[in-house]
């Protein structure tokens, strides 16, 4: 035996000692008296020092979430609290939704993550009650007298402790709101008491590194712009290889008609870099005068999971590089929070744009009269427009290699409303697609379980349970209808999904929208297609017969 | 499978369900409701197994494999993961006629436990495997902005 391995009776005396509520030891024991247990595989790791002094933000250091000094600055809950009361009374939303909560459960079965795990720290009312018992608790006299009965509590190292799990593990999906009677968005709770554990240095690599990131170079990855520039034209390249066809993206161009942003992992990531590729074939077959800014280089914020601040400086780059370049409006790609930002925030944080114009289609006509105060229309409407007034030669047994079911992005459908477009896209470019049920579709829609900046390796684990209810349903219509091609238009489903589905429904491929439609495009000039973008070929189109028309 | 115990399992198959799935709730803390999709899931692979007992076939190895992957990822020891399915013959033997032998079915329910073994540790390493594919994923993207 190995004189590494742990001895039989150390592993029992750990299981004994060591808190859990798997134990059944807290059957009859109140919510808060549940343990709060970091484990492998159920956090992601704290930002790197030199991240956070890059950003400026305090208390950078090296740290662990396992450890028992987390090394929390002089006067921490000094710090919090005024924190907290610095915000309360600068969101109204903030207090109303920390005030007007009835307890009354609705909202506690729709979480995901609640779903998935079954802690009970997981329901949204409860994860709102870590922060609203310490808030209840900021009344001196009323917790004297009600104390016990209000359920208030101080902020001590166990109630952070909590905080700092719990609101890593809500992914700011909005479900729950949904459900809501008293319409409470517990999405912002997270988003304010991430902000308020940023002044302690309480955060995530996964988040600030990108933030950090996208501060100095534009995009989250940290790319330079000629790297950007590189890795679009090998895609150029591949499009060239595939359809013969070459198609012309232009750089930082003055006097473009629109300037097109989408998120990098489009340019850089796989499955994204077949979406950008189907973007790219889209605009060659309108002749859309356009360009790709290298500075502001990406559509995704994860500014919107650090702080109010940095939400609105990294919002705020690419209406700067819309004006320096001098488009008339901004064309944005697949994403998730980004259409967020834009669509809930931008207007009253950074806007609205007058320098530029109300968008109208160059190809259709059409105003976009929704995007008025943003100038900024997304992909899946411009391109539906597109397909309404018979604009796009589209080929959809192209596709039919694929039986397709779709996953609504949470901030596009609960966050923009955004339910038809996608799907009259989806069908016109392809015959099989099959809908999962309806309480997990539309403004129902179930999260991948990695949003909101946790789709860390290390969160592997909690990212699996998350993802859960969605795997279900897309199991379910792989039975019915053996779908084997989830679509999405979301850069961070196109990174979080395929795990989910190799760990939960294998066979299952993770495709975005616009690739799709670039499979189905018939293109001026093309050469006989066999294939599709990723080179899986296509069902009826091999290179012996005709294609079948 | 003798045809006394296919009898047993078909005419006491909601009850045997039922407990069954009761018990595979009690691993998880007293909040998981019966009518979660985690729920559901746990009693449609329970079903699988109960409809597919009495043969070693495909649906019954679906189902083990299903349980296995949702109780790989919870953080339950594998001996008190797989000691769920070990529960399914104290289940059975309680609808047992008095002098019928057991060990036919005890014989079943440990081949059962030991795919599901099998397959509880792939899905553990699925999840380092991973978790390995985004890391050289990322460290690709490192290299590629270190080459730039």
């Amino acid at each position: 035996m190995s004189k590494y391995l742990q001895k039989q009776a150390d592993l029992q005396k750990e299981f004994d000692e060591k808190p859990s509520s798997l134990k059944g030891d807290y059957a009859q024991k109140e919510w808060w008296e549940m343990p709060v247990e970091f484990r492998e595989g159920n956090f992601c790791f704290p930002a790197k020092p030199e991240v956070i002094e890059e950003l400026g933000f305090p208390n950078p250091r090296k740290w662990s979430v396992t450890e028992e000094d987390w090394q929390l600055p002089e006067g921490w809950q000094k710090t919090l609290m005024e924190g907290m009361r610095e915000r309360i009374k600068k969101y109204r939303s903030l207090k109303l939704y920390l005030d007007s909560c009835v307890r009354c459960g609705a909202c506690a079965d729709k979480c995901h993550f609640f779903l998935g795990t079954g802690d009970p720290k997981n329901m949204p009312v409860l994860r709102a009650e870590l922060v609203r018992s310490v808030y209840r608790g900021d009344f001196p006299v009323v917790e004297k007298i009600l104390k016990g009965f209000a359920g208030s509590r101080r902020l001590t190292k166990e109630v952070l402790r909590e905080w700092y799990m719990y609101f890593y593990q809500c992914t700011e999906c909005r479900r729950c709101s949904v459900f809501c009677p008293m319409g409470i968005d517990t999405a912002e709770i997270t988003i304010m008491v991430r902000e308020i554990l940023q002044l302690v240095g309480l955060n995530n690599n996964w988040i600030l590194a990108p933030v950090a990131n996208c501060n100095r170079t534009g995009n989250h990855l940290g790319i330079e712009p000629h790297t950007f520039v590189q890795n679009i034209e090998s895609l150029v390249d591949d499009i060239e290889e595939l359809t013969g066809v070459t198609v012309n993206p232009t750089f930082n161009r003055k006097g473009a008609e629109i300037l097109f942003i989408t998120p990098s992992g489009d340019v850089f990531g796989d499955p994204g870099v077949y979406t950008m590729m189907g973007y790219m074939l889209l605009f060659e077959h309108i002749g859309l005068d356009y360009t790709i800014s290298t500075y502001a280089s990406e559509g995704g914020n994860f500014g919107f999971f650090t702080s109010n601040d940095m939400m609105r400086k990294l919002n705020a780059k690419m209406y700067h590089e819309a004006e320096r370049l001098g488009v008339k409006w901004i064309l944005g790609g697949e994403c998730g929070h980004m259409w967020r930002v834009v669509h809930q925030y931008m207007s009253t944080m950074n806007g609205p744009a007058n320098f530029l114009e109300e968008p109208v289609s160059p190809i259709t006509g059409t105003k976009f009269s929704n995007a008025k105060a943003t100038k900024m229309v997304h992909i899946a409407e411009f391109t539906a427009d597109l397909i309404h007034n018979n604009k796009l030669k589209l080929d959809p047994k192209r596709n039919d290699h694929l039986r397709t079911t779709f996953h609504d992005s949470c901030n596009v459908a609960r966050g923009m409303g955004m339910f038809e477009e996608p799907r009259y896209v989806l069908r016109k470019v392809c015959n099989s697609f099959h809908e999962m049920p309806e309480n997990t579709i539309r403004e129902q829609t179930f999260c991948c379980g990695s949003g909101s900046g946790i789709n860390a390796e290390e969160n592997m684990t909690m990212r699996m349970k998350g993802g859960f209810p969605r795997a279900n349903a897309v199991r379910h219509v792989r039975e019915k209808h053996q779908v084997d091609s989830l679509v999405t238009i979301c850069a961070i489903d196109r990174a979080s999904l395929p795990p989910l589905m190799r760990y939960w429904n294998p066979g299952v491929s993770v495709y975005g929208l616009h690739e799709l439609v670039g499979n189905a495009l018939v293109m001026d000039g093309e050469k006989k297609r066999t294939e599709d973008l990723r080179e899986d070929p296509m069902t009826g189109f091999d290179d012996k017969g005709d294609d079948v028309d | 499978m003798s045809i006394t115990w296919e009898r047993i399992v078909l005419e006491n198959r909601e009850t045997i369900l039922h407990r069954w799935h009761k018990r595979g709730l009690d691993l998880f803390s007293g909040k998981m409701a019966p009518g979660t999709p985690l729920s559901e899931a746990f009693a449609d692979a329970m079903g699988m197994i109960i409809d597919g007992f009495d043969e070693d076939g495909d649906f019954c190895r679906e189902g083990v494999l299903r349980m296995a992957r949702i109780l790989a990822l919870h953080p339950f020891r594998p001996s008190q993961s797989m000691s769920l399915f070990l529960e399914l013959l104290v289940i059975l033997r309680e609808f047992a006629p008095d002098g019928e032998d057991i060990g036919v079915c005890r014989e079943r329910v440990e081949r059962i436990t030991l795919y599901a073994f099998d397959s509880f540790v792939e899905h553990r390493e699925k999840i380092y495997q991973l978790k390995v594919e985004e890391s050289r994923s990322a460290m690709h993207m490192q290299l590629r902005r270190g080459r730039s």
